[in-house]
C-alpha cells in the first residue's frame, strides 16, 4: 500500500523525517518496502501556465502550446489534448530529466531540444508517468490553478510516498488512518482523526431506503447514505494528487471521494446512481437461478449460486465487494447517489474475486475482514468530503441494517505472562502505556489485565496477541540473547538417516559430482527413456503430450525385466500430475530422475570431454491409493564415455566393469554382503541389452546399471556412449547387514599360485569364482581375477580367465606340498564341474 | 701418506662417477668407506706412525673420508634427478585426481545441521507431497484465509480428493507431524525441498530448500529464540555478526519476528551484497502460535516455544557469493567444481 507521507503527517502531527518514520514503522511490523521520492529528479521542472495553443502546421495530431515558465515564454510541440489555455502544468525545459514512458524498465532520460515535424520543441509538458508519479501516460498532468507559477514542481507537488508491504493479519493497516494510529503510538502523539462528528438529527433522511440482508453471515452490516444535487466532474487537485500518489487513478468527484475514503479509512464504498435503482430497495443475497449482471467492465455475467450480490427490487445491480453493475454506474448525468458502506464476508468475497479474477483494492480489503463499526464512520467522512468539494449535498446516514451487532471480545492475561513468553521483564507502567497508546481499553484486577481492543483490532484473540503488541511497541531491542536450557528430546520420528550422508560421501569419493535436480519434470522427458522405435508415436510430438506417456506404458513395457525394475525405473506407472503447472515442461512429479540426469550429462558434455560422473540423490514420487505418495530416495548416476587415467592426458573408455566397480563399492560400503547379491542380465528398454545388469539381493532389486540404449542416448542428444546407474537406496538399507565385522587373517606367510583356464562361452565368471571358492576351502584366502582373454590363441567361442590365488593356514606356515595339494583340488574341480582346461 | 690418499681419492671419484644405480653406489660405499676399505686401513695405521706425523696424517685421512662421504651423497642426489641429469620440474601439474564433490546445497545443509546439533536440534524430514491439512490448516492457516496468499501453491491433480494434495510450500508441516507424535521437549530442525508456484528469476525458484527449526518446552522464550539465532549467524558467518529482529507476521507464530544479520561482506558499512543497508534479511521466526500447539494436543498454557525458517539457497548464496539462485539447479560441473 502506498501512503503519501504528508497525508500521514496530517493525521498524526509527526514532525520526524520520512526515513525515521519508515524505520520505526518497519521495526514495529509495518514494513516499508520502498520510499518513493517523487520530486527527486525534478530539479529543473517548474509550474508553468499554458498561454495559448496554436495548431501544428504539419501535423493534425500535434499542437503547439506556448508556456509561460514564470521567466519566459517557450513554445513546445505536444501530442496531448487534455488541457486548455490558462491551465497550470508541469513544464520540463531542455536539460531536465524525465522517466522514459516507453521503456520496459524505469529509465531516466535527459530531455533535449528536438525538431518535430518541422517545428522546434524547447521543452515538454509532462505526464504523470514521465514525472514518475504514476503509470498513467494518457495525457499531461494538469495542476491545481493555485499552483505557484515558476516554482519548482518539487515544491508545489513533490513529496515522499511510503510503500508498505503489509501482512495479512492487519486489515486496519490498509488505510492511512491505520498506519497513522501505529505511527502516533510509536511517537507518542495523538491521532487526528479525519472522521467528522455525527450530525444526525440535523436533518433526517429525505426519503426511505429499504435495506434487506438475507444472510447476516455473508453481510454483517449494510449502511447507506443518499447524496443529492450531485455534480460529477473533475476533483480538486489536492484530491487527485493524493489519489495519484497512492496509486489510484482519479476519475470523477463521486468516485474519487469514495476511493479517497477507502484509502484514508480502509472501508471500500460503492456509489449507485440512485435513479437507476429500482423500487427504492437494496438487498444483499445470493442470486436466483438464471440471474445475470452486466458489470462495469461491460461483461455480461452469469451468476453462480455462491456469488454474493447487491440487488434492487428486480434483480442484481452489483457483485458485492467486487465490482459494480453497468446500469447503476454513476455518470455525468447522475443527480442522486446512494453510497454503500458494508461489511461482507471475507471468504465469500475472496472466492468470488479469485474465481472471476477481479481482485481490486476494494476486494483485498474485504478479504481481510473489516469491522462493522467502520461502515457508518466511512459514510460520514465521504459525505463530508463530497460536500467539501462541492460535489453534492448528503445525509450522514440514510439507512442502516446491522442485524447481529457484536463487540470485540476482551482478552485477559496475567502480567507475568509477558515475561514468561518474552524472557525479559516489562514493568506494568510500560505495558499500560504501550496498550493505551494503541487505544486498547485496560482493566486491572490484581495481577490480571483485561484488555479490550478497539473495534478495528479484531485480530486480538489470545494473550500472545497482546504480548506481541507490548513487545513490538516497546521494541524488540529489549529482548536479550539466551540459549534454551532443559532436557534433550527423545529420538524424533522421521529422523534423517546418517547413511544418506554416507551414500553421498561414497559417491563423491568414487569421483562423482553431486547434482540437485528438479522434482518436477515432463512426461515427454520420461518418455524419451524408451527407444522411439518401440513407440507408435514419438514422445516429442508434441512436447508434453499426455498421450506420449500412455503410449510408453501400453506398448513398451512388456519386455522381460519390467517387473524387476518396477520401482526403480517405473516407466509403466502413472505419475502425479500438477493441477496448475508453471509450464508443460514441468507438469508432473518424476517417477525417475534419469531423464533429468541424462539432460544434465548432455549439458555438461558441451564443455567437457571426460570425467563426466554425476549423481543425484533426491526422491522419486510413486503414487499410492488413498495415501500420500511413496517418496523413495533413489540414487541416480550417469557417466560419460571417457574418464581420466594415468598421467595428464590419458583416458580410458568406460565399460560395464567400470560401472560395476562403482556399484560393488557402494553396496559393500552400505553393508550389503557381496556373497548374497547376484548380478544378472538386465532386460529394460532404457538400457543396451548385453551391456547392462540388475543387482538383486534375495530376489529383490537393489540396483540397475549399464550402457544407455543408443537410441535413448540419441533422444537425449548425447553424442557418445553413456552409462547409468540406478540404486534403490531404501532397499539397500534393508539388505544391509549393519556395520562391517572383523575377521582374523592368518599371520603365516601365504602361498601364491596363478591359475589360467579356458572355459566355454556360456560359463560365467561367477560360476568359475564360486567353484574356486568352494573347492579351495579351507586354505584359500582369496581369488582375484586378473585377466580375461578371447582371441586367436584359444578356440573360438571360448574364453580364458586368469586368477591369482592365495593359500594360507591359520596356525602354521604351509609347505609347498600342502599348497600344491590345495591348488590341485581347485584345478580338478574346475575341470570336472565346468569343463575347464588349464591354459599352459 | 698424502700421496696415497690423493691416489685413493682420484680412483674413488672415477669409480663413483661410473656408478649408475643404487646397487653400484652401495658396492662403492663398501669398497671405499667400509670396514675393510683402504681408507679405513689407513686410518687404523695412523696410530703406528711416529708421534710427530700422527696428527697431520689423522687430519688428512679424516678429511679424505669426509670428502668421499660428501661425494657419495652428491652422487646419490644426482642419480635421483634422472638418468640424463635433468632436474625434476616440481611445477609440473599433478596427475588428474578423480575425486567427486558434494553439491553446495548439501554442504550448506550439513553445516546448518552441524551448527545446530550442539544445541540439541535433531534433523528430521517429512513428505514433499503433503496434505492441505498439514501444510496449512494445522499451521493456523484455514481455507480461504488471506494469509494463504503468502504461499503460491502447486496443487496435485487428484480426482479422488480434489484440493487436498499439494506440494508443500514450506517445511513447516513437519512441525505438526513431529508434535503429533511425541511429547515435549521437542527440538528439531527440518531440512528439505519446498515448492512455490512462482516464475523463476535470479532470486526466485519454484523449487528450493528450506530449513525449519522448532523448540518446544515449558520455559522456552523469545530471548532463547534470539540467542539461538545469534549463535547461528555467528557460527555460520563469523563471530563479528550482529543480529537484529523486528516485528513481523506469520500465521503460525505469535509474536513473530524477522531476523537480519549485519552484512558479512562489509561488516555493516553498506555494500552491494546488503543493498547498501549494512543488514541482510536471513530468516523468519517467532513463538509458536498457541492455536498450533493446541491443534496437535499440546496445552498452550503449559508448553511454549519458538520456530524459525530459512532458505538454504539464500544462505549458500551469501556464503559462496552466488548471485543467481537458479545456478544451484543447473548442475554445471564448472559451478559444482568451483564450490566443492
Ligand atoms: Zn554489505
Amino acid at each position: 500500500m502506498r501512503v503519501p507521507f504528508e497525508w500521514l503527517c496530517e493525521l498524526t502531527g509527526i514532525e520526524a523525517s520520512v526515513d525515521d518514520v519508515a524505520t520505526r514503522l518497519t521495526n514495529a511490523g509495518f514494513e516499508v518496502g520502498a520510499i518513493h521520492r517523487a520530486g527527486e529528479h525534478w530539479d529543473r521542472i517548474v509550474v508553468g501556465e499554458v498561454v495559448r495553443i496554436d495548431p501544428h502546421p504539419n501535423a493534425d495530431r500535434l499542437n503547439l502550446p506556448t508556456v509561460n515558465t514564470g521567466s519566459e515564454e517557450v513554445q513546445v510541440v505536444c501530442g496531448a489534448w487534455n488541457f486548455e489555455a490558462g491551465d497550470r502544468i508541469a513544464f520540463a525545459p531542455a536539460g531536465a530529466r524525465l522517466w522514459d514512458p516507453y521503456a520496459d524498465e524505469p529509465v531516466l532520460k535527459e530531455l533535449k531540444p528536438t525538431r518535430i515535424r518541422g517545428v522546434v520543441s524547447r521543452g515538454m509538458l509532462c505526464s504523470t508517468k514521465e514525472l514518475g508519479i504514476s503509470d498513467d501516460h494518457e495525457g499531461i498532468l494538469v495542476l491545481d490553478p493555485d499552483a505557484p507559477l515558476g516554482r519548482p514542481l518539487a515544491e508545489a507537488l513533490g513529496g515522499e510516498v511510503l510503500e508498505f508491504e503489509l501482512k495479512a493479519n492487519r486489515p486496519d493497516a490498509l488505510s492511512v488512518l491505520g498506519i497513522a494510529r501505529e505511527a502516533a503510538a510509536l511517537y507518542g502523539t495523538p491521532v487526528r482523526s479525519p472522521i467528522p462528528d455525527d450530525r444526525a438529527g440535523e436533518h433526517g433522511p429525505s426519503q426511505p431506503v429499504q435495506l434487506q440482508i438475507d444472510d447476516p453471515s455473508l453481510c454483517a452490516r449494510y449502511s447507506a447514505a443518499l447524496v443529492h444535487d450531485v455534480k460529477v466532474g473533475e476533483s480538486p487537485a489536492w484530491i487527485r494528487d493524493r489519489l495519484e500518489q497512492a496509486g489510484v487513478r482519479p476519475i470523477s468527484t463521486i468516485v474519487d471521494a469514495t476511493n479517497y475514503v477507502m484509502l484514508e479509512l480502509g472501508q471500500p464504498l460503492h456509489a449507485f446512481d440512485w435513479d437507476t435503482v429500482r423500487g427504492g430497495f437494496i438487498g444483499v443475497r445470493t442470486p436466483r437461478p438464471g440471474e445475470r449482471l452486466v458489470t462495469l467492465d461491460g461483461q455480461d455475467r452469469e451468476l453462480t449460486p455462491e456469488t454474493l450480490c447487491i440487488v434492487d427490487a428486480e434483480g442484481p445491480v452489483a457483485l458485492a465487494g467486487v465490482m459494480g453493475g453497468l446500469d447503476t454506474e454513476v455518470t455525468d448525468t447522475t443527480a442522486t447517489v446512494l453510497l454503500e458502506s458494508a461489511t461482507f464476508d471475507p471468504v465469500s468475497i475472496r472466492r468470488t474475486a479469485h474465481r472471476l479474477n477481479l481482485r481490486s483494492e476494494a476486494s483485498r480489503r474485504f478479504e481481510k475482514g473489516l469491522p462493522p463499526e467502520l461502515t457508518v464512520l466511512a459514510l460520514r467522512r465521504c459525505v463530508q468530503l463530497i460536500e467539501e468539494i462541492g460535489a453534492g449535498r448528503g445525509e450522514f446516514l440514510t439507512a442502516d441494517a446491522y442485524p447481529e451487532p457484536s463487540d470485540p471480545t476482551p482478552v485477559s492475561l496475567e502480567f507475568d505472562r509477558i515475561e514468561r513468553l518474552m524472557g525479559v521483564a516489562y514493568d506494568r507502567g510500560e505495558v499500560r502505556q504501550a496498550l493505551s497508546s494503541l487505544e486498547f481499553g485496560l482493566d486491572e484486577d490484581g495481577d490480571e489485565l483485561r484488555v479490550t481492543p478497539p473495534f478495528w483490532r479484531r485480530d486480538m484473540t489470545a494473550p500472545a496477541d497482546v504480548v506481541e503488541e507490548v513487545a513490538r511497541l516497546v521494541g524488540y531491542e529489549r529482548i536479550p540473547d539466551t540459549l534454551p536450557t532443559g532436557q534433550v528430546m527423545d529420538l524424533a520420528p522421521g529422523e534423517i538417516d546418517e547413511r544418506d550422508d554416507e551414500a553421498r560421501d561414497i559417491m563423491a569419493g568414487l569421483g562423482f559430482a553431486e547434482c540437485v535436480t528438479y522434482a518436477l519434470t515432463s512426461e515427454a522427458r520420461m518418455a524419451r527413456l524408451v527407444p522411439p522405435d518401440l513407440l507408435d508415436a514419438p514422445p516429442d510430438s508434441p512436447l508434453g503430450d499426455a498421450d506420449a506417456w500412455a503410449e510408453v506404458r501400453e506398448t513398451a513395457m512388456n519386455d522381460a525385466g519390467r517387473s524387476l525394475t518396477d520401482r526403480l525405473l517405473p516407466l509403466d506407472r502413472e505419475p502425479l500430475r500438477l493441477r496448475n503447472p508453471l509450464s508443460m515442461d514441468e507438469n508432473v512429479l518424476r517417477l525417475t530422475g534419469l531423464g533429468t540426469m541424462l539432460e544434465t550429462l548432455r549439458a555438461n558434455r558441451r564443455h567437457a570431454d571426460r570425467d563426466l560422473l554425476l549423481f543425484d540423490y533426491q526422491p522419486s514420487f510413486l503414487a499410492r491409493d488413498g495415501d500420500l505418495p511413496e517418496e523413495p530416495n533413489f540414487l541416480t548416476a550417469v557417466i560419460g564415455e571417457r574418464v581420466s587415467a594415468d598421467r595428464w592426458n590419458e583416458t580410458v573408455t568406460v565399460e560395464l566393469p567400470f560401472v560395476r566397480g562403482v556399484v560393488d563399492e557402494l553396496l559393500s560400503r552400505s553393508g550389503v554382503p557381496a556373497e548374497a547379491t547376484s548380478h544378472d542380465d538386465l532386460q529394460h528398454p532404457t538400457f543396451a541389452s548385453g551391456a547392462s545388469a540388475a543387482v538383486a539381493y534375495r530376489g529383490r532389486l537393489l540396483a540397475a546399471y549399464g550402457e544407455v540404449d543408443a537410441e535413448v542416448a540419441e533422444a537425449f542428444d548425447l553424442d557418445e556412449r553413456s552409462w547409468a546407474l540406478l540404486v534403490d537406496m531404501p532397499a539397500v538399507r534393508e539388505a544391509s547387514a549393519g556395520p562391517p565385522r572383523f575377521s582374523a587373517w592368518s599371520e603365516y606367510p601365504s602361498a601364491l599360485r596363478d591359475l589360467a583356464i579356458v572355459v566355454d562361452g556360456d560359463v560365467t565368471q561367477a560360476d568359475v569364482s564360486d567353484a574356486i571358492v568352494r573347492a579351495g576351502r579351507p586354505l584359500l584366502q582369496s581369488a582375484r581375477l586378473f585377466d580375461e582373454y578371447r582371441g586367436e590363441q584359444i578356440p573360438p567361442g571360448k574364453r580364458s580367465l586368469a586368477y591369482a590365488l592365495s593359500y594360507a593356514a591359520p596356525d602354521r606356515t604351509l609347505t609347498d606340498k600342502q599348497a600344491d595339494r590345495a591348488h590341485n583340488r581347485v584345478v580338478r574341480a574346475l575341470q570336472h564341474r565346468l569343463g575347464a582346461e588349464l591354459r599352459g | 701418506m698424502q700421496e696415497r690418499l690423493d691416489a685413493l681419492l682420484t680412483s674413488a671419484r672415477a669409480e663413483l662417477a661410473a656408478a649408475a644405480d643404487d646397487a653400484a653406489l652401495e658396492q662403492w660405499r663398501v669398497t671405499h668407506l667400509g670396514r675393510r676399505s683402504v681408507l679405513t686401513g689407513l686410518l687404523r695405521s695412523v696410530g703406528s706412525l711416529p708421534r710427530e706425523e700422527r696428527r697431520e696424517a689423522g687430519q688428512a685421512a679424516n678429511a679424505a673420508r669426509r670428502e668421499l662421504e660428501e661425494a657419495l651423497e652428491a652422487r646419490q642426489t644426482e642419480l635421483r634427478r634422472g638418468a640424463d641429469g635433468a632436474q625434476v620440474d616440481v611445477t609440473m601439474p599433478g596427475y588428474p585426481v578423480r575425486l567427486g564433490s558434494l553439491h553446495p546445497l548439501t554442504r550448506t545443509l550439513r553445516e546448518i545441521r552441524r551448527v545446530l546439533a550442539p544445541l540439541g536440534f535433531r534433523a528430521v524430514s517429512g513428505p514433499e507431497v503433503e496434505w492441505d491439512r498439514y501444510n496449512f490448516e494445522l499451521l493456523n492457516i484455514p481455507a480461504d484465509h488471506p494469509a494463504r496468499d503468502m504461499w503460491d501453491t502447486f496443487h496435485i491433480d487428484d480426482k479422488a480428493r480434489p484440493g487436498e494434495l499439494l506440494l508443500r510450500t514450506h517445511t513447516s508441516p513437519v512441525q505438526a507431524r513431529v508434535m503429533e507424535q511425541i511429547r515435549p521437549p521437542v527440538r528439531v530442525i527440518v531440512p528439505g525441498k519446498v515448492y512455490r508456484y512462482e516464475d523463476r528469476d535470479a532470486s526466485h525458484e519454484a523449487e528450493f530448500m528450506q530449513v525449519e527449526g522448532l523448540a518446544i518446552d515449558k520455559h522456552i522464550t523469545m530471548a532463547d529464540l534470539r540467542g539461538t539465532l545469534t549463535y547461528f549467524v555467528r557460527a555460520m558467518f563469523g563471530p563479528d555478526r550482529e543480529l537484529r529482529i523486528r516485528a513481523s507476521y506469520f500465521p503460525f507464530t505469535e509474536p513473530s519476528a524477522e531476523a537480519e544479520m549485519s552484512c558479512h561482506a562489509c561488516n555493516g558499512d553498506g555494500c552491494p551484497v546488503c543493498g547498501g543497508t549494512g543488514w541482510i534479511e536471513i530468516l523468519g521466526s517467532g513463538m509458536v502460535h498457541p492455536k498450533v500447539l493446541a491443534d496437535v494436543g499440546y496445552d498452550p498454557d503449559v508448553y511454549q516455544g519458538f520456530a524459525f525458517g530459512m532458505g538454504v539457497e539464500r544462505i549458500a548464496m551469501l556464503k559462496y557469493g552466488v548471485t543467481d539462485i537458479r545456478s544451484f539447479y543447473r548442475n554445471d560441473l564448472r559451478f559444482l567444481r568451483q564450490l566443492r
